[in-house]
């Protein structure tokens, strides 16, 4: 390793990116732009869920079982319909999402204390908002439950209100959100945005190096000089390794700071690991780059292994442990899962290298077997 | 020497000529390029399939328990957390040990049942079970405490009905509300058939962005639009084959994928009409490719066209409504929203495909896609003719 | 005399035995054998596709091969590893004008990547950079942008940044393609330079025949394999014969009738060029007469055959040059069919952000004329081109083409003309006929007279044995034929060719002329072009020279040449031995223009005798041995140097 000749190469690379203003802005946007527009817009909180009635009761009963739900910060209520004819297209155009259908002689049964039956119809288009929504409607029937028991206890029993009430629900939970105590989304996503960005934008910097040289034929430069295939690699992405860096402290802080999202990790661990990360994430780019011939080939194919697997394998919008085994080993194969539990460690549980020490092992294997891969693709006296 | 009558003596004629010729262009290049073509069967099939493996339901969730009362009724309780939602994680000597094994990922939720639980229980006096869960993922985290109240609800629901002496199957002479769910369009809820088709139109919204832009780009930048500009072509005729042929590539990958994936591996109810679902996409398709054109009189090098190509389709992608309902989105974002061309076409495509639904409801998805697909394809025109005209 | 024969006893710098390279099924070298003595200018020369750029890249070290040996500096080149060995002592320069160069950044930063590259110490650098910077006039232009270089100048910039770690061996693929002959001047004089200073050893291809007389000794291959080796004398004593001139009025009557007989024949201009395979002039003038009896014939001449007709011949003789049915000579004796003004420029002018690239240029062109547009690079001749094409907006001025206005009629234009553009710009991933369908339905060629169409118009430019390959795979010269019959499928009245034989070789260029005289004298076709081959100049009934974006001449090729011996003197041609310290004693006295060719020189004189007179005193004074000086006919080529020269001295001066 010659520090001179892979200092010669950054520098030339360093000075290209500067002079394409609109690349060298881009490789800064876009990381920024992401993480502001999802940090903003993507919640999972599953609220507003919009619903609407058909009460064939219209009892004093009924209008407050079902205040129950339009008073509920989770459903919007969007009115009442005549019958459960008018429920079909409405679910169909996703003007709502869920329809509660009350049963005539609903208040009267429940007067005499016999058991009612309501209907709910979901729409079970998003899977996640379906059980979502499900949950809710447990919950608030299970609330409004105790409440009639308790009613019908102290009635039948005699016992006092309070007494009742304790009889009708023994059991009371006691529920903790570890780490998030809010079960705020907007902290998870924003520390595993950190995560999608840097997994998406440094393969798509340095995609293009290597080919577009091949392309236009300035490669030979390198293939004739003294310069070694490994001098030439790592210094041709150096340049967007820090580019890379400096969008990861960006990102970072906006976390922290824009986000409110805690920290409670070493900081000083989570730079090493997510140092780690970006070379493994470059070292993708290069890999395609060395793979293809056409700079067309390298974009597709960096769409392929890189915007696919983190939206879909990285723990961001599905969570890992969801998935059944095939796609838990999918997810296995790419590098995005590992960092996403380094973030989520660093930040949210305040844990380090004693716990995420696999992990970080996982990144460096990734990145060694990539970069390895790329040092022997590269050849300085090709067949053709 | 050509003379006049050897000419096309129809314009109109002589405009589908030239029209056709590009577009065939445009198809024998794609051919050509064997990675691309690769690239373009593995994201319409291959990744299709794998999001089928992929979904957001708590899946076998560890359970840890610490149970302080080891008696028969903490067994029946803790016996109650079952697969599919849970799976049995075993039992922890005290609490720490179970935070402990929150912290490494090793379990999900700790259960910790107090001493005294079932003398508690029988005496009538209030007790509390104590769940902890991990909600660094909300999603998850969400949805186990969801299903972990249930469970425990239900218990105590049991067991008060118990004491008045009310056997499970008398609830009739209770007076309390018995909730019927009926999920329509995916009873099951299976994300098989949520996540491949919703794969789908992530990957025709990638391949109508950026081939387009890639195909111009590379127009561009290899000079062969020099070539083009001195022949008596328009700018549409230049562009338009491009987008045509791109949208033809991918109706015809979507046509596979439909076919192959969605119905022959995932059973996929195709309710509605198949005629309006591909007229939906190819009108979409030509939609958002007027975008990518719009990045490629941006960009002058494939490298600028990639990442304006990643601003522009990762927030359309994720605020596609797909992700985040419309409902639970800030007011601003929400409106930005319904100008992206993705929230349409997923209502429709949804819509056709899940719910049956036809014209008669989808009418008003339909116009405003076919306005915002006129506009960004006149746009992208208009810039590009700007620019070389 | 001793330093020669230590030359010749020391081991050859590179040594080539029975070189193979395949690229998949297409062999590319078929056993070459080759030996480069230190401090020489070895030259490959060949047609396109004779596996020029594949033996150079083996000899650097980039190119992987299957069979035979390659020795650099008595190191096997058999391994990567085997070929970083000897990395340091050679300078490689790819083909392509300034291909390897970085664009974005500044003629200093790239010569500064390739000295860090190499790791020249910082010392030496500023010396060399200086140094190199000088000879080629670059540096009044360190700052700028690579991207914002004439052609030429990005190649000097190439060739500054393969010798700044001063390479023992420099490999040299095509340098001078497509650089305007000044700049060519300039590129060889460094070379001379450096040879004398410093001895490297240099393995240069060239496609300009003109220059392999430059050349020590030189290698012709053809499909990969060595045809001939030797001195440029070598070569041409391998082909005796004599170039036989002539002028006839009834021209392509001439033509059909010494064409069975004389195989290698072209018409020039007005003239004839006839090669006749007897070494004895008398007997060659002879044998023409004999076959023209009875024609109007005069301004007959013989002279000694260049090295572009050996080739010719060699090539010829191992049936390499196909022969054509084509019938090039279909006899006409009517006027060409239409004789109007096809294309007219009336004060053009373009505005650039900063500078003014055309600046009042007006000209006009008849139907049935070739109209030469010559000008260094970035004189603006590309850029008068794209104005006329409809391409490009002009900034002041008018135009009509094809009889419709340049303003008003940009569509109409756009129909009736043919376009080969600077660079190639046809589909590489696309086959021949692909591209040939292409662009006829784009023209609104119908169904029905398609594939006629695409048969004469392949049939014309010869490129029926490659219909069905890809684009990508084809050479330089044949992708050319093809960009031409791309242009011509549609029968275009007027026909726009920007360097349309840029690193054609010979063959390919003859061919290429034989199409566009057949088109300008029988179907009457305008055609404009541009091109950096003096000899090529030569075809065109008129010329125009732009310099700095304005009109300087316009007139005939003669024409021309007649104001340059009136205004700088005859062109004498001198034999000294050794040929370059009489270069230098000849500029070191401030003799008109002295240039090196091959082993001879060339001086330009207003007084013949007393010039010749004193040029043999001042070289014998030095101790140089001057075998002979005669007088030649000015080339278009010193005319062309001759008035940029005189314009920027003027322009200095000012």
């Amino acid at each position: 390793m010659n520090l001179r000749r892979i200092l010669a190469v950054s520098y030339k690379e360093w000075r290209e990116i500067v002079r394409d203003r609109l690349f060298l802005s881009l490789a800064f946007v876009v990381p920024s732009a992401l993480m502001l527009i999802f940090g903003y817009g993507l919640t999972l909180d599953v609220e507003h869920i919009p619903f609407a009635v058909v009460d064939h009761d219209k009892s004093a009963a009924s209008r407050d079982y079902l205040h129950r739900y339009i008073d509920s910060r989770y459903f919007d209520y969007r009115g009442e319909l005549a019958s459960e004819r008018e429920i079909e297209p409405l679910l169909a155009d996703s003007r709502i999402r869920l329809a509660i259908v009350i049963p005539p002689r609903f208040g009267e049964r429940l007067a005499q204390g016999r058991a009612v039956a309501v209907q709910t119809l979901i729409d079970g288009t998003f899977p996640f908002r379906t059980s979502s929504s499900q949950g809710y409607v447990v919950a608030i029937n299970a609330a409004y439950n105790t409440e009639q028991l308790s009613r019908y206890i102290a009635a039948r029993l005699g016992v006092p209100p309070a007494t009742a009430q304790a009889m009708a629900q023994p059991v009371t939970v006691e529920m903790r959100y570890m780490f998030n105590q809010a079960i705020r989304s907007t902290w998870s996503i924003a520390s595993v945005l950190v995560m999608f960005v840097l997994m998406i934008t440094p393969p798509f910097l340095t995609a293009l190096g290597v080919v577009r040289e091949k392309e236009n034929g300035s490669i030979y430069n390198i293939y004739a000089s003294t310069v070694t295939r490994g001098e030439f690699l790592i210094g041709k992405l150096t340049p967007y390794v820090g580019i890379s860096l400096l969008n990861f402290l960006i990102l970072w802080l906006f976390a922290t700071r824009l986000f409110g999202a805690p920290f409670k990790g070493d900081p000083l661990f989570f730079a090493l690991a997510s140092t780690v990360f970006v070379v493994c994430t470059t070292g993708i780019g290069l890999l395609v780059s060395l793979l293809v011939r056409t700079q067309v080939a390298a974009m597709m194919l960096t769409v392929v292994v890189t915007i696919v697997p983190s939206v879909l394998y990285s723990g961001l919008l599905v969570p890992i442990a969801s998935m059944d085994p095939m796609g838990q080993f999918e997810a296995h194969l790419f590098p995005a899962m590992y960092y996403a539990d380094i973030v989520l460690g660093s930040f949210l549980k305040g844990v380090g290298l004693d716990v995420l020490w696999g992990k970080v092992l996982a990144l460096a294997i990734y990145a060694f077997v990539l970069w390895t891969a790329s040092f022997l693709l590269f050849n300085k006296r090709p067949k053709a | 020497m050509m003379t006049p009558n050897e000419r096309m003596t129809s314009r109109l004629g002589l405009w589908l000529w030239r029209f056709w010729a590009m577009t065939l262009k445009e198809l024998i290049q794609l051919g050509r390029d064997g990675l691309l073509v690769f690239a373009i069967a593995y994201l319409f099939l291959f990744d299709t399939y794998m999001a089928g493996n992929v979904g957001m339901n708590l899946n076998n969730a560890v359970v840890v328990v610490h149970d302080a009362d080891q008696s028969a009724a903490s067994r029946e309780l803790i016996y109650r957390f079952q697969p599919p939602y849970f799976k049995q994680g075993g039992e922890v000597a005290d609490v720490r040990t179970g935070q402990r094994l929150l912290d490494t990922g090793g379990a999900l939720v700790v259960l910790d049942i107090p001493p005294r639980f079932e003398h508690d229980l029988l005496t009538g006096r209030p007790t509390a079970v104590q769940v902890q869960v991990d909600a660094a993922n909300t999603v998850l985290g969400f949805l186990a405490a969801s299903y972990s109240s249930q469970i425990i609800g239900q218990y105590g629901f049991d067991q008060a009905l118990a004491r008045l002496g009310q056997s499970a199957s008398a609830l009739e002479n209770v007076p309390i509300v018995q909730s019927e769910h009926r999920v329509w369009y995916n009873p099951n809820q299976k994300d098989a058939w949520f996540m491949p088709l919703s794969e789908l139109l992530v990957v025709i919204t990638i391949m109508s962005i950026m081939l387009p832009a890639a195909a111009a780009v590379r127009e561009k930048e290899r000079g062969t639009i020099e070539q083009l500009l001195v022949t008596p072509l328009s700018s549409l005729q230049i562009l338009l084959p491009k987008v045509v042929a791109m949208t033809l590539v991918i109706l015809l990958g979507t046509a596979a994928s439909l076919g192959l994936v969605l119905h022959g591996a995932f059973d996929f109810p195709m309710k509605g009409s198949l005629t309006l679902f591909f007229t939906v996409t190819a009108l979409y398709a030509f939609t958002t490719a007027g975008l990518g054109l719009y990045i490629a009189t941006i960009a002058r090098n494939l490298a600028q066209a990639a990442l304006l190509a990643i601003l522009v389709l990762m927030p359309m992608i994720f605020l596609s409504g797909a992700w985040t309902p419309p409902e639970a989105m800030p007011a601003g974002l929400r409106q930005a929203m319904y100008l992206s061309p993705l929230y349409h076409f997923i209502e429709m495509g949804y819509g056709i495909l899940l719910k049956g639904a036809g014209l008669e409801v989808l009418w008003d998805s339909l116009l405003g896609l076919t306005l915002l697909g006129a506009g960004i394809f006149g746009f992208g025109v208009h810039r590009f003719r700007r620019q070389f005209g | 005399m001793g330093k020669t024969a230590l030359v010749s006893d020391a081991a050859p710098v590179v040594r080539v035995e029975g070189l193979r390279k395949r690229y998949r099924k297409q062999t590319a070298v078929d056993g070459v054998s080759l030996a480069v003595q230190p401090g020489e200018i070895y030259g490959l020369i060949g047609p396109d596709g004779a596996g020029k750029s594949s033996l150079m890249k083996a000899v650097a070290g980039v190119l992987a091969f299957e069979g035979g040996r390659i020795e650099v500096f008595d190191q096997r080149i058999d391994s990567e590893a085997a070929a970083e060995k000897v990395k340091g002592r050679i300078g490689f320069m790819p083909q392509g004008l300034g291909l390897n160069l970085y664009p974005e950044l500044s003629v200093e930063e790239n010569i500064d990547f390739f000295a860090e590259l190499r790791e020249v110490p910082q010392a030496m650098l500023a010396t060399r950079k200086a140094r190199l910077l000088a000879m080629t006039r670059l540096d009044r232009f360190r700052d700028r942008p690579m991207k914002q270089l004439s052609g030429g100048m990005k190649q000097k910039l190439g060739l500054v940044c393969t010798l700044i770690h001063e390479p023992e061996l420099i490999v040299l693929d095509e340098p001078t393609t497509g650089v305007d002959p000044v700049s060519r001047r300039d590129f060889w004089a460094i070379l001379t330079q450096l040879l004398r200073e410093r001895g490297v050893t240099a393995l240069v291809s060239t496609a300009y025949l003109d220059e392999a007389e430059r050349f020590a000794r030189l290698a012709l291959l053809h499909g990969g394999r060595v045809l001939a080796e030797g001195p440029p004398q070598a070569i041409l004593n391998a082909a005796p014969g004599t170039l036989v001139e002539l002028a006839a009025p009834a021209q392509m009557e001439a033509l059909e009738r010494l064409k069975p007989h004389f195989p290698d024949i072209e018409a020039v201009g007005g003239r004839i060029r006839v090669f006749v395979p007897d070494g004895a002039h008398a007997a060659a003038l002879e044998r023409v007469h004999a076959l023209l009896d009875g024609l109007e014939v005069h301004e007959t001449s013989a002279s000694p055959p260049t090295l572009e007709d050996a080739f010719i011949i060699l090539l010829r003789r191992e049936q390499a040059v196909e022969e054509e049915q084509r019938t090039v000579a279909r006899r006409t004796d009517d006027p060409p069919p239409a004789d109007g003004v096809a294309i007219e420029a009336r004060g053009l002018t373009r505005d650039f952000d900063h500078f003014r690239a055309v600046d009042q240029v007006s000209f006009s062109v008849r139907q049935g004329e070739i109209f030469g547009l010559l000008g260094a690079n970035g004189a603006g001749k590309t850029t008068v081109i794209k104005m006329l094409t409809g391409i490009l907006p002009p900034t002041g001025g008018a135009g009509a083409v094809a009889g419709a206005d340049m303003r008003h009629a940009g569509w109409a234009i756009k129909e009736r003309i043919g376009y080969v553009s600077q660079a190639f710009s046809l589909y590489q991933d696309m086959t021949v006929r692909e591209n040939l369908r292409l662009f006829a339905r784009i023209y609104g060629v119908t169904r029905q007279h398609l594939d006629a169409r695409i048969r004469r118009v392949v049939e014309l430019t010869g490129i029926g044995k490659v219909c069905d390959e890809l684009v990508a795979r084809l050479p330089m010269g044949i992708r050319q034929r093809l960009a031409l019959a791309c242009a011509l499928v549609h029968g275009p009245r007027v026909l726009f060719l920007d360097e349309p034989t840029s690193g054609v070789d010979p063959i390919g260029r003859r061919r290429f002329w034989e199409i566009l005289v057949h088109l300008a004298r029988v179907d009457g076709v305008a055609i404009l072009l541009t091109t950096h081959y003096m000899s090529e100049a030569e075809h065109c009934d008129r010329l125009a020279l732009m310099h700095a974006g304005q009109l300087i001449a316009d007139d005939t090729p003669l024409a021309l040449k007649d104001a340059l011996q009136r205004e700088a003197g005859q062109v004498l041609d001198i034999a000294a031995a050794p040929v370059l310290p009489a270069l230098q004693a000849l500029e070191a006295a401030g003799m008109g223009q002295p240039a090196l060719f091959g082993r001879r020189l060339h001086v330009l004189a207003q007084d013949v005798d007393a010039t010749r007179a004193r040029i043999r005193t001042l070289l014998e004074g030095k101790g140089v041995t001057v075998h002979d000086i005669t007088l030649k006919m000015p080339s278009l080529e010193d005319v062309f140097v001759h008035r940029i020269l005189a314009r920027e001295r003027a322009e200095a001066g000012r």
